[in-house]
């Protein structure tokens, strides 16, 4: 996968709570990895394009770090062209099938969360 | 220049945070070489990109080698090397005069005191490492403890607590100081940089070369070289 060029698909603001992003950067990173290998810049331009804001390395190959050592995801460096090489991160069958779970869960859980938010408020009954 | 500067102190910094957690030379060059392709890709200095280079190192919960190896491997060989040294500085300068080796519990005292330094390195070494003016003062106080020792050597066998024929002393220090040389020589000999930080973006190793291995046999025969030195300077100071 590489950085896209296209009109970015920004869903709202950048500035989530941290303990959003804390919650679901795992599975927007294996979801960013989904569509094929992808290296570091890559995935963080990626969850940008899509309105997560800017993720930082600090933040990023840590996780990544710890899904490779769970199996989730593999590493391998691709020779550049002409420089230095880059770590590409790949989805393991482990790694697309936690993501599948971790999805589901994902949305039932927002659904629910969205059903309790539309809920009409009991405010000034008794 | 300035980020460049600042670039390579932070990276100063993660190598020695994952070297003191005992990670492995390849990992650590793995890590090393994403971080810079990060960088190059957003230009943005290092400490912004993946923040303190010690917390950085600790987020990665990178593999590490079991805590007490080094210990094993490394600081009990050094501290006997060291030990032996010490008996081989004392024993030296007697034997050359043909005189017995005299010693006192105060000399010991003060001989003892880096042997302990040493072998309590575990305890304080990341203190050391990231406190350059504790280093400097540890080295120091070990330094002095040796001058001390010479200070308080007994003069004539009424003051002394043991006197003894530093031949045997000579000997045996020598052979410790050899073996563990001979050792340390065979195991860097079956393991020539297995631990050895390398760049999987280019495969190449950053700390191999000649100049480095004259640096290994060196720090490996120092005790011999500085004992041998020692001997030379009291046949001449006779």
């Amino acid at each position: 996968m590489e950085v896209s060029t296209s009109s970015p698909q920004v869903a709202g603001s950048v500035d989530w709570p941290s303990d959003w992003l804390r919650a679901t950067l795992g599975f927007l990173c294996l979801r960013a990895l989904s569509a094929g290998p992808s290296y570091g810049y890559a995935i963080i331009s990626e969850l940008e394009r899509h309105g997560f804001g800017t993720i930082k390395g600090g933040t990023l190959y840590p996780l990544l770090t710890r899904y490779e050592t769970a199996g989730l995801v593999t590493t391998e460096w691709r020779a550049g062209d002409g420089g230095p090489g880059r770590k590409y991160f790949a989805l393991t069958e482990t790694g697309r099938t936690e993501l599948i779970r971790l999805s589901a869960d994902w949305l039932r859980f927002s659904d629910a969360t969205t059903r309790y938010l539309d809920q009409p408020t009991m405010e000034g009954s008794s | 220049m300035i980020q460049q500067t600042s670039d390579k102190k932070w990276f100063d910094q993660l190598v020695m945070e994952l070297r003191l957690r005992q990670v492995h030379g390849s990992a650590i060059g793995d890590t090393i070489a994403s971080a810079k392709e990060l960088l190059r890709d957003t230009g943005q200095p290092a400490e912004k990109m993946f923040g303190p280079a010690r917390d950085y190192a600790e987020a990665l919960e990178l593999p590490s080698a079991p805590k007490h190896d080094w210990i094993r491997q490394a600081l009990w060989p050094s501290t006997l090397g060291l030990l032996a040294f010490l008996l081989f500085n004392q024993a030296v300068v007697p034997w050359t005069r043909s005189e017995l080796l005299l010693v006192s519990p105060v000399q010991l005292a003060f001989l003892a005191t880096p042997v302990v330094l040493i072998a309590f390195l575990p305890l304080y070494l990341d203190a050391i490492i990231r406190r350059i003016w504790l280093c400097v003062g540890l080295s120091g106080i070990g330094a002095l403890s040796g001058v001390l020792s010479a200070v308080t050597a007994p003069e004539d066998r009424a003051e002394a607590w043991l006197a003894v024929d530093p031949l045997p002393w000579l000997i045996g220090s020598t052979l410790v100081m050899v073996a563990l040389s001979i050792r340390n020589t065979t195991q860097s000999a079956l393991t020539p940089g297995d631990d050895d930080i390398t760049d999987p973006s280019s495969a190449t190793a950053e700390s191999t070369g000649t100049g480095m291995n004259v640096i290994v046999q060196i720090t490996n025969w120092l005790f011999p070289i500085l004992a041998l030195a020692m001997l030379g300077l009291a046949l001449v100071l006779r």
